[in-house]
């Protein structure tokens, strides 16, 4: 797996003085994005170590590896969804977070005031109780893996409240930050190595198929490259 | 509260202001554009590659209604209590300079002339009886012929590219041969079919429909629109509907029409302006300017003009009537009223093929303009008579370059596994081999389908929050099955070795968890009779005749067609009226 | 004919009345006519590019010129009596703008193109001093001192460059007098050697930094490109082959001074600032006879082979065949605008392949466009604001160079390789980056 380059930090640093980055990102993704391709292990800064442990085991479950290539721990998913959790998205910043809230049917959406920093907080909470409960008192990642996802099977379709937060929620939040994580440019620490990119044939923020418009079917030849130049 | 002084007012800097503020300041008069949201320009924060980023894009919304200000409250029927839209998910409105004419995709329509006059025609054709209990199906009271030079002027600012059929009466292209006819070409010729649409062109031709490519703002080639401002040809990159186009390809505001404006003198842009209502006269009878709040200093301004033009997004506009009291609020139980009523919006549901293992169809690939449709399932193409509803939809290949995040949420569709183990599998055969066709279609006014104001919920300035009341009614989930059962014979036909149709089932109820199309219509319907119309044929308020009201707001129902290019033709048909009649002589340009 | 007079009044027709518009409020006693007509010399002779800073105040000088003997700012031109030029008369006015001698008697640094200006009619220096002192606000701001260290800081010596390089007026008003083929020539001659002072950047400088050749008639050297300009190699003017506007019709050339880009290229560096303070507001008659003129130069280097293009490269490409050196940044970073087959989208997205600047022999040019990227502001006849991103801080001194390289020799283009080495001393003189400027110029 490569890391990024000292070029790709400089490029990232760069982004932060320029206008655009300023005007219009989340400036902690990017002094994150920063901040990263230091060597060592990723330590996180939301997730305490027990909400970690089941974050890693959550998302490799959800994406695994196997003969296709990394899954989402390898590919930096849980990493990712660390990061998100500082960003306005995280804080819950771009939704309708005013009262009352009530309950309503699902085809209404969400109705919680819990932003997703708190659905997970709340939610790894409830559910490593669940399966403690469960599970002659182990924790989700202390499980085998077949038995993880036997839980997260239950908590995708079951009606159980992990705490506040409804396991059909926790576990929906899992798997679009996990696939976020997995197919998102590495700028936001997943998609190592754009092996996310590389397994579907996207070939990332080239963006000019002028050539590919139509080659009658053809595969594409070409790797992906991403926003801050890293090739596959 | 400070003061200040202007011509004319526009709220919303999408495609309809920015018509009217370029139209309006051609006619000598001062402008003022009041956006709520940020500036953006092309060359600034839409730069390659820093753009191409699906996760800050399409996923986080970089460019859409940020709904911790401001939101819309939903409910499916009328004994429900609305909830508020908390996620974006349904329908994506635009926030800041272009609007959603930033970050549309690009698919460019006149309208299908029977729909202009539905009522009319299905009554001419089936009987009064064949128009079902509950549903206010009506005419827009203006004609295509009225129409056309102002679909021509659209086109030829937005770079269109597209093959006609007629051409002042005369075949002179392979184009959509249910299109009206035209009295130009097209200002680019059509955009290059991918292979997917190519595979669906020819199957579907194969079943005896009529196929042709899609007339789409994605510009085929370099060019160079009346006002000077100059696009780059579309190269298919993918990244246009969520998205600001890098290549200046994708028509937009910014890119089409505001780098001229902004070297007007007379023109006045500000940003970050967030009205809060058009004032009104003592008597109600005429608006004397707006106020908004600055939200970069917190301060209420009024802003006094003798002409306003509400052209936010379509709910934005009924929302802001009703907060100004222009007009008198629809009551469904009553039925009387017209701020609101005749709320509309759009069927679309997908189907996917599965194309065998060496046939690429490159789903990334795409442009959101681009793709081969056919129509002879929309409108009044084919006779309802012994299917018994109203409406119809395009069927089209609409590959608008699918993105891994997007690709990946969504799932392989059919009964594969959405995570863990066979996902990858799965996803990869899919991604890789997969194309999917579109029913996208009309969807017709009911009684008990509105907009009107929250009775509980706020938005960050303490106005009551606007409600919709919405869920899908038999007509349109009847008329949605059949159209996509006209799908599957060209599923076979292709070759598919395996497929999915996707349909409206019968009782289903609107969801607002799951992207469906942000074509949304009506509230402010445009008509001849003020008992059923907000505005009259040129879009002036019945009530407060120096109030225009520009967008899909005035659609009475919701199109097969995507809604753009009749929201731009309508934009210069007003601007026109106002330009040669109304400046002339201010006052109600129809008599009510 | 009037073009052989040189006056500007057939220039001016309905453009007088819009600048009029916007003229501060014209003292009574000055014709407006000939303050519109003194803002059009103005305009001509680019005098804002250099005397008006971003977000400064009009003429109130400061402009930093980083000379290799130092910093000098340009000076306050505004009627204020102070600081900037109010108590100048006349006659001391047109000998500071043709001679380059203040009206202390000081001389002026040759950074004033006073040795081009020189050749400016008696009639048109009269209307730009009348617009200067009438249709300019003064500006009470005193530009900053020059930052040139002892003893290049001593003005006298110029005393001795200005009687060895400077024309005399005379000398200068005789040349413009030379017989042209064409009135238009003619008027393009007076406009391109005179008040547009192309030559200051075009043309070689000698030892002492004197322009090689001040006007046609003084050899093929004039405006047969120049030594770098904030880290940019002017190209020849000439019908040069590759390396000069043999390729570029009278449109090609009117429409890249009238907005800056045109279906061959796209302006950059300085010339964008020149294109965008004066010669877009000529009139269409003058930046035609701007082109005609410089289309009858003759060549500089007469036996160049022209370029033809050579297909090979996006051949190659379109069959997903990136092993060229340099081909796969190519394709990664600069095929989106610029096509595979190098023909770019002009006027969008200008065209590499057989473009001047990607030919030059010093690869400065296209090696600072990658490193620092360019934005091109909208021009009133072309509103479109265009920006190419700045790569200096995504690629590394060697992808840069492999994928010059690969821009240099593809498509017909066969100019030299460049190196690793070569670019990462061109780091030193690189612009700023594309979007660290504030405001960033939109249209």
């Amino acid at each position: 797996m490569k890391m990024p380059s000292p070029t790709r930090r400089h490029f990232i640093g760069g982004l932060l003085g320029s206008a655009s980055f300023w005007l219009y990102s989340d400036h902690k993704v990017w002094a994150d994005a920063l901040a990263v391709g230091n060597a060592g292990p990723y330590a996180p800064r939301y997730f305490n170590k027990e909400e970690w442990r089941f974050l890693n085991a959550a998302c490799e479950r959800i994406y695994p590896t196997d003969a296709h290539g990394p899954g989402a721990r390898g590919l930096g998913a849980p990493e990712f969804i660390d990061r998100q959790m500082d960003t306005a998205y995280g804080r819950g910043e771009l939704w309708y977070m005013s009262g009352p809230f009530v309950s309503a049917p699902a085809n209404l959406g969400y109705q919680l005031s819990l932003p997703p920093r708190e659905v997970y907080r709340q939610g790894i909470a409830g559910a490593d109780a669940y399966v403690r409960a469960h599970h002659d008192g182990r924790s989700f990642a202390d499980l085998e893996t077949a038995e993880q996802t036997a839980v997260l099977k239950e908590f995708e379709h079951g009606e159980m409240a992990l705490g506040a937060v409804p396991a059909h929620l926790l576990f929906e939040q899992l798997r679009q930050n996990t696939l976020e994580g997995v197919f998102s440019d590495p700028l936001y620490g997943g998609n190592k190595g754009l092996a996310g990119w590389t397994l579907l044939g996207f070939p990332g923020a080239r963006a000019d198929f002028m050539d590919w418009v139509n080659q009658e079917g053809a595969a594409y030849p070409f790797g992906p490259v991403s926003i801050s130049g890293e090739t596959a | 509260m400070t003061t200040k002084k202007t011509d004319a007012i526009v709220i919303g800097a999408g495609w309809a202001g920015s018509i009217l503020a370029k139209e309006l300041t051609e006619a000598g008069l001062s402008v003022t554009v009041l956006e709520r949201g940020e500036d953006r320009a092309t060359a600034v924060e839409g730069d390659y590659p820093t753009s191409i980023d699906e996760l800050r894009g399409a996923i986080r919304h970089r460019l859409f209604q940020n709904l911790s200000q401001s939101t819309v409250t939903i409910r499916n029927t009328m004994d429900q209590d609305a909830v508020p839209y908390r996620r974006l998910a349904a329908f994506l409105p635009g926030e800041g300079v272009g609007g959603a004419g930033l970050h549309w995709s690009g698919v460019h329509f006149r309208v299908a002339p029977d729909d202009l006059a539905l009522r009319t025609n299905v009554i001419a054709r089936y009987g009064k009886n064949f128009i079902p209990e509950g549903m206010n199906l009506q005419d827009y009271d203006v004609t295509y012929e009225e129409l056309e030079p102002f679909f021509d002027k659209a086109e030829k600012v937005f770079g269109t590219s597209g093959e006609p059929y007629t051409i002042k009466g005369k075949v002179a292209g392979t184009g959509n041969p249910f299109a009206p006819d035209r009295s130009d070409a097209f200002p680019l010729p059509a955009m290059k079919d991918v292979y997917s649409a190519t595979v669906f062109k020819k199957a579907a031709a194969n079943v005896g429909y009529h196929p042709y490519s899609l007339p789409a703002a994605n510009a085929s080639a370099q060019y160079t629109n009346p006002y000077g401002v100059q696009m780059g040809p579309c190269n298919f990159c993918g990244y246009c509907s969520g998205y600001d186009c890098y290549m200046y390809s994708k028509a937009s505001p910014n890119v089409n029409i505001l780098p001229a404006l902004r070297q007007d003198p007379k023109f006045t842009l500000i940003t970050k302006a967030h009205v809060l209502k058009v004032d009104l006269d003592s008597d109600g009878k005429k608006a004397t300017g707006v106020t908004y709040l600055d939200l970069n200093t917190n301060q209420q301004v009024q802003l006094k003009a003798d002409l306003v033009i509400i052209s936010a997004f379509q709910f934005h506009n009924v929302h802001l009537m009703l907060l100004s009291g222009i007009g008198e609020p629809y009551d469904p139980v009553k039925n009387t009223g017209t701020i609101g009523r005749n709320f509309v919006y759009q069927t679309i549901t997908t189907s996917r093929a599965w194309l065998p293992s060496k046939q690429y169809t490159n789903l990334f690939v795409g442009a959101g303009g681009a793709g081969v449709a056919i129509d002879d399932f929309n409108s009044m193409n084919f006779d309802h008579g012994p299917l018994g509803f109203v409406g119809g939809s395009p069927v089209w290949v609409n590959q608008a370059g699918v993105k891994p995040i997007a690709a990946a949420i969504g799932g392989p569709a059919g009964n594969a596994p959405t995570w863990g183990e066979g996902y990858k599998d799965a996803m990869v055969e899919t991604y890789r081999h997969s194309l999917t066709i579109d029913a996208h279609g009309s969807n017709m006014a009911y009684r008990d389908v509105y907009l009107d104001l929250d009775p509980t919920y706020k938005d960050a300035y303490g106005q009551a929050l606007l409600r919709m009341t919405f869920t899908w009614k038999d007509n349109d989930i009847r008329m949605n099955q059949y159209v996509v059962s006209k799908i599957e014979p060209i599923m076979k036909e292709m070759g598919a070795t395996r497929y999915a149709l996707g349909h409206l089932h019968a009782n289903e109820l609107f969801d607002t968890r799951r992207y469906q199309t942000t074509h949304l219509g009506g509230g402010a319907v445009m008509g001849a009779d003020p008992k059923t119309s907000a505005v009259n044929r040129y879009l002036q308020s019945w009530d407060v005749s120096n109030v225009f009201v520009i967008g899909a707001s005035a659609f009475p129902q919701g199109m097969g067609y995507n809604p753009t290019g009749m929201v731009a033709a309508l934009a210069y048909w007003a601007a026109y009226h106002i330009r040669t009649t109304y400046l002339k002589n201010p006052g109600p340009m129809v008599q009510a | 004919m009037k073009h052989c007079t040189f006056s500007f009044t057939t220039a001016l027709g309905a453009a007088a009345l819009l600048v009029l518009g916007h003229m501060p409020q014209a003292r009574a006693d000055a014709s407006a006519d000939l303050v519109a007509k003194g803002r059009y010399v103005a305009e001509a002779s680019d005098c804002s590019a250099c005397h008006t800073i971003k977000g400064g105040k009009p003429y109130g000088g400061g402009m930093e010129f980083k000379l290799p003997i130092g910093s000098i700012y340009s000076s306050n031109i505004s009627p204020d009596p102070a600081h900037g030029i109010g108590t100048y008369s006349e006659a001391e006015f047109a000998r500071a703008v043709r001679e380059g001698v203040r009206k202390d008697g000081a001389s002026l640094y040759p950074a004033m193109p006073f040795p081009s200006y020189a050749r400016m009619s008696d009639s048109d220096i009269h209307a730009l001093y009348v617009y200067f002192m009438k249709g300019v606000q003064p500006v009470a701001q005193a530009a900053p001192a020059n930052g040139i260290p002892w003893p290049m800081s001593m003005r006298w010596p110029m005393i001795f460059w200005r009687a060895v390089f400077a024309p005399s007026v005379a000398s200068a008003q005789k040349d413009v007098n030379r017989t042209f083929p064409t009135p238009a020539i003619a008027r393009g001659a007076y406009l391109v050697e005179g008040p547009g002072h192309c030559g200051a950047c075009h043309s070689p400088r000698g030892i002492a930094l004197q322009e090689k050749a001040l006007s046609a008639s003084s050899g093929t050297a004039f405006l047969s490109g120049g030594a770098p300009i904030d880290g940019f190699v002017p190209t020849s003017l000439r019908q040069d082959q590759r390396t000069g506007l043999a390729s570029w019709s009278e449109d090609d050339i009117v429409a890249f001074l009238s907005t800056g880009r045109n279906l061959k290229g796209e302006s950059f560096g300085g010339m964008t600032d020149a294109v965008y303070h004066g010669t877009q507001h000529l009139s269409p008659e003058d930046l035609r006879a701007m082109a005609q003129y410089l289309r009858s130069l003759q060549p500089n280097s007469p036996n160049a082979a022209a370029w033809r293009y050579d297909p090979a490269a996006a051949t190659a490409l379109q069959h997903g065949d990136a092993s060229a050196r340099g081909a796969k940044v190519y394709v990664d970073h600069c095929a989106a605008c610029h096509r595979t087959d190098g023909h770019g989208y002009a006027p969008a997205f200008p065209p590499l392949a057989g473009n001047p600047v990607v030919m030059s022999e010093q690869p400065d040019s296209l090696v600072h466009v990658v490193q620092s990227g360019a934005a091109l502001p909208g021009m009133t006849k072309a509103p479109s604001a265009f920006v190419m991103p700045s790569y200096s801080q995504m690629l590394s001194a060697q992808q840069i160079a492999d994928v010059v390289t690969f821009i240099r020799g593809a498509w017909g283009n066969n100019a030299s390789p460049v190196d690793a080495a070569t670019v990462a001393s061109l780091q030193k003189s690189a612009p700023p980056r594309v979007l660290d400027e504030k405001p960033v110029p939109l249209n």
